[in-house]
C-alpha cells in the first residue's frame, strides 16, 4: 500500500541524481542567493558556485538536512562576497580589477526580472548584511528562528535583535523610497 | 492583580511576537502589555507590515543557461569526490593554501630546491642568498607596510626560514640573512635530489 518514495525512505536512503539535486533545489538557491545579493549577476554566480560546493562534497551528505546545508552554503558564500568586496573598497587596490561592485540596476530592471516589487528590494538593498540575511531567512525563506540560528551559527538572542532591527530599518527604507506609501499611523485591532 | 507596572516589550520580545516564537508565558505577558500599550502596538503592527512586504514574494525562474550550466556542473568541475580534495588538502596543505594567499607559497621554496651541490656551489649560494634576502626584505618592507594585518602572513615566512638554518637562531634581517646561507649549504649533500 506504500509509495515508492516512502518505501525507498524506509529501506534506505537512495542517493537523488545530479538533475533531481539541480531541479528540486535551484529555484529556492537561486530566490535566496537573489534576495540577498539584489542582481541576477551576483545571483547566479552565488547559486553556481552552491551548488559547485554541494557537488564537491555530496559524498558527505546525510539525507534530512540539505535545505539548511544549501541556506548555509548559500548565506555563507554571500556574506564572503561582501566582506571581500568591503576589503578591497577600504584597501583601494588600483590594479585590482578582477571584481567590480555590481552597479545597482534601475527599478524597471529589477521588476522586469525579479517581481518581487522593486521598492521592496531595494529596501533590502539598503539593510546591512547581516541584517538582510536574517530578515530574508526569516521573511522570505520562513525559517524558524533556531533554524536561523543553527544556519548562521548565532545565538538565538542575535537572531531575534537582528531580525527585530533589519525589520524597522526596512521599514525605514520603503517608507524613504516611497513616502506615501507605508502608513504606521493606524493602530491594531 | 496587575499592580505592577510592566515596562515596554523588549525588541527582541516583539519580533518573535510577530513571528509566533514566544513561550505561552511570555506570549500571554506580552498580550496583556498590548492590550494597555499603543506604543508597543505600534511597534507590533511595524514589524507585521516588515514582515508581510517580504511574503508578497513569489517565485523566481530560474535562467535557462543558468540551469544548464548547474546541470553540467559534475562535467565542469575539477575535483571530483571527497576521496580526491582529501588527499589535496592533507598532503599538499601548503599548495593549496598558497592559491589565496601568496605568504603560504613561500614556505614550500626553500624546503623544495635541493640541487646538485658540485655544479653549481658559487651559484647556489648566490641564488639561495638572493632569495632569502629578498624573503627577508619583503618581511620587513610587509612589517613596515602594513602594521596589523600582516603579522599573520609573516609568521610562516619566520618559521620557514628559522626551518631551514637549523643551527642558528637568529632574527631576520637582512645582514643575518648572509651568515644563514651557510648553514644550508651545509646541509645540502645531505638531502641531494635532482
Amino acid at each position: 500500500m506504500q509509495p515508492e518514495p516512502a518505501a525507498a525512505v524506509a529501506e534506505g536512503w537512495v542517493a537523488p541524481t545530479w538533475e533531481q539535486v539541480v531541479r528540486d533545489h535551484s529555484a529556492r538557491v537561486y530566490r535566496l542567493a537573489y534576495r540577498l545579493s539584489g542582481n541576477q549577476q551576483d545571483a547566479e554566480d552565488l547559486t553556481q558556485e552552491t551548488f559547485v560546493r554541494v557537488f564537491r562534497s555530496l559524498a558527505d551528505f546525510s539525507p534530512g538536512t540539505f535545505e539548511g546545508w544549501l541556506h548555509r552554503i548559500t548565506t555563507n558564500l554571500f556574506l564572503d562576497m561582501v566582506r571581500r568586496r568591503q576589503r578591497i573598497r577600504f584597501d583601494a587596490l588600483p590594479e585590482d580589477t578582477e571584481r567590480l561592485p555590481g552597479s545597482s540596476p534601475s527599478p524597471e530592471q529589477v521588476y522586469a526580472d525579479t517581481h518581487l516589487d522593486p521598492q521592496i528590494q531595494a529596501a533590502l538593498d539598503a539593510l546591512s548584511p547581516e541584517f538582510r540575511v536574517a530578515v530574508v531567512l526569516c521573511d522570505i525563506e520562513g525559517l524558524t528562528y533556531e533554524e536561523i540560528s543553527a544556519t548562521l551559527g548565532i545565538k538565538l538572542g542575535t537572531v531575534r535583535s537582528r531580525i527585530h532591527r533589519g525589520r524597522v530599518q526596512l521599514r525605514e527604507a520603503l517608507a524613504h523610497l516611497a513616502p506615501g506609501r507605508a502608513p504606521l499611523a493606524e493602530e491594531v485591532r | 492583580m496587575n499592580g505592577i507596572p510592566e515596562s515596554h516589550l523588549a525588541q527582541e520580545a516583539i519580533a518573535a511576537l510577530v513571528d509566533g516564537e514566544l513561550s505561552g508565558g511570555a506570549a500571554g505577558r506580552a498580550a496583556r502589555h498590548l492590550s494597555g500599550c499603543v506604543q508597543c502596538r505600534m511597534a507590533v503592527a511595524a514589524q507585521r507590515e516588515a514582515k508581510a512586504a517580504l511574503q508578497r514574494d513569489i517565485d523566481l525562474a530560474v535562467p535557462g543557461d543558468l540551469l544548464s550550466r548547474l546541470k553540467a556542473i559534475p562535467f565542469t568541475t575539477d575535483v571530483p569526490g571527497s576521496g580526491g580534495l582529501g588527499t589535496l588538502s592533507a598532503g599538499v596543505d601548503g599548495l593549496t593554501l598558497s592559491g589565496r594567499s601568496g605568504s603560504w607559497a613561500i614556505p614550500l621554496a626553500p624546503a623544495e630546491p635541493p640541487a646538485r651541490p658540485d655544479s653549481g656551489g658559487r651559484w647556489l649560494r648566490r641564488g639561495m642568498t638572493g632569495a632569502l634576502a629578498g624573503i627577508g626584505l619583503g618581511v620587513a618592507v610587509l612589517a613596515v607596510i602594513l602594521p596589523a594585518d600582516d603579522a599573520a602572513s609573516t609568521g610562516p615566512v619566520a618559521g620557514a626560514v628559522r626551518d631551514a638554518d637549523s643551527g642558528e637562531r637568529t632574527d631576520i634581517v637582512p645582514p643575518v640573512v648572509r651568515t644563514l646561507t651557510v648553514g644550508s649549504t651545509s646541509s645540502l649533500p645531505a638531502g641531494g635530489t635532482p
